[in-house]
């Protein structure tokens, strides 16, 4: 096993990328797909760091790092969980709602080829919107397992 | 030689792929003409050709020689298939069709086996149900989403029967089959097992059917989860309902135009 000293490292680089990740997450109006699902990513990166460490660790020897490793599990619960993604699953729902309707207002009339071509962006789009909803909500899933 | 046909159209659709360079989201072809690789009757052929150029999802086509096989080339869409079909929850799969030639091909075979009746569940276009048509067998069409049965009603050169009902609760007493085979849409995992066991349940509840024939379409992506018992998905339902395998053709589909395996179709009757 690596020494604690370079896990202690690591974890405190994956903590400090995925502080950065929700303080753009609060302070974006809307986040684009790739920064969502790298968001979520990292949470679950972090998440997993957490529970192996927490096993491995014990108090008398690593304080320090089980004292970060609370900070950031916190943040993960407190700031991550209850404010950033439900803001995240509502701002992909509303988004789908609305290329929904806009997809349903194009008109059924005849269209030309490159008008179906540029339209079939639109429904790429929409697809993408849903399947990123979908891996969100698989996380929503887990809270609610928890 | 219906496997040999079914491998010249898989070559002519990896030919195909290899070269087109279209922006359509759906693509398929079908070839002008009798000939050595395709011997479909020309009439038939004809017909395949009208059912493509009547239907709206198809917006352009253009002549295109595959090999030494001089072809139509039919490029779609059927996003707003696809968009209607997400806000009916009854619908288990989005409709993705598969090769007007492909859906040619599995209704030969179903022939050959001796069936007269082809019944296409989750028939989408009603492209299966149409073959049958032309190739001499009586066929009926159950789609359950409206705007897919309103788009088959326009397609009836040849009368399919077109159904909009859900093909689970459907009176198929009503048809008076004799010796019918089931072809079922879906892959068993998008919902294809769902549908799948509801017909079964449903036919073996009103019927005193005999050796039915059920096809099903299979994949071997790692997309999707297999079945612990196999068969492109479809190991422990064909199990469950004691119903033995006959044989798989490899055929064209458009979900998997862009990948290396064809749709493997699993054609299997009731012991």
């Amino acid at each position: 096993m690596d020494s604690v000293d370079d896990i202690s490292s690591m974890f405190e680089a994956e903590s400090i990328k995925l502080e950065n990740l929700i303080s753009n997450a609060t302070t974006k109006s809307e986040l684009s797909l790739h920064e969502i699902v790298e968001t979520y990513y990292q949470i679950m990166n972090v998440s997993s760091m957490i529970t192996m460490l927490k096993t491995q660790l014990n108090v008398d020897e690593h304080q320090l790092l089980l004292n970060k490793i609370e900070e950031i599990d916190k943040v993960i619960s407190g700031k991550f969980n209850s404010t950033v993604h439900p803001q995240i699953l509502e701002q992909l729902t509303k988004s789908i709602q609305d290329t929904t309707k806009t997809l349903q207002s194009m008109g059924t009339e005849q269209k030309s080829k490159e008008d179906t071509e540029n339209d079939a962006t639109l429904y790429e789009e929409l697809r993408k919107k849903m399947s990123t909803k979908e891996f969100v909500e698989q996380y929503d899933q887990g809270l609610s397992n928890d | 030689m219906i496997e040999g046909f079914a491998k010249n159209l898989v070559q002519l659709k990896k030919e195909f792929a290899k070269t087109y360079d279209g922006k359509s989201q759906i693509q398929e072809v079908i070839p002008i003409s009798k000939s050595d690789l395709f011997p479909i009757n020309q009439q038939n052929l004809e017909l395949l050709h009208q059912f493509a150029t009547k239907n709206p999802i198809y917006y352009n086509s253009f002549e295109k020689t595959i090999g030494n096989t001089p072809c139509i080339v039919y490029e779609g869409d059927i996003n707003k298939y696809w968009l209607n079909s997400i806000q009916h929850s009854s619908s288990n799969a989005p409709f993705s069709p598969t090769w007007i030639m492909s859906a040619y091909v599995g209704v030969l075979f179903a022939k050959e086996l001796g069936y007269q009746e082809v019944i296409d569940i989750g028939s989408g276009d009603g492209r299966i149900a149409f073959c049958a048509k032309v190739l001499g067998l009586e066929s009926y069409s159950i789609e359950i989403d409206d705007m897919l049965v309103d788009l088959q009603k326009l397609l009836t050169i040849r009368d399919f029967h077109p159904y909009c009902s859900d093909a689970i609760t459907f009176d198929y007493s009503s048809l008076n089959l004799i010796q019918p085979i089931f072809f079922i849409g879906g892959l068993a995992q998008m919902g294809g097992t769902a549908l799948a066991s509801g017909v079964l349940e449903k036919i073996d509840s009103v019927t005193n059917l005999k050796n039915t024939g059920w096809v099903f379409a299979g994949t071997y992506s790692q997309k999707y989860p297999s079945d612990p018992k196999n068969e492109a998905g479809w190991g422990t339902l064909i199990e469950k309902n004691n119903l033995q395998s006959i044989k798989t053709l490899s055929l064209p589909t458009v979900w998997t135009f862009h990948e290396s395996e064809d749709t493997p179709y699993i054609f299997t009757q009731t012991i």
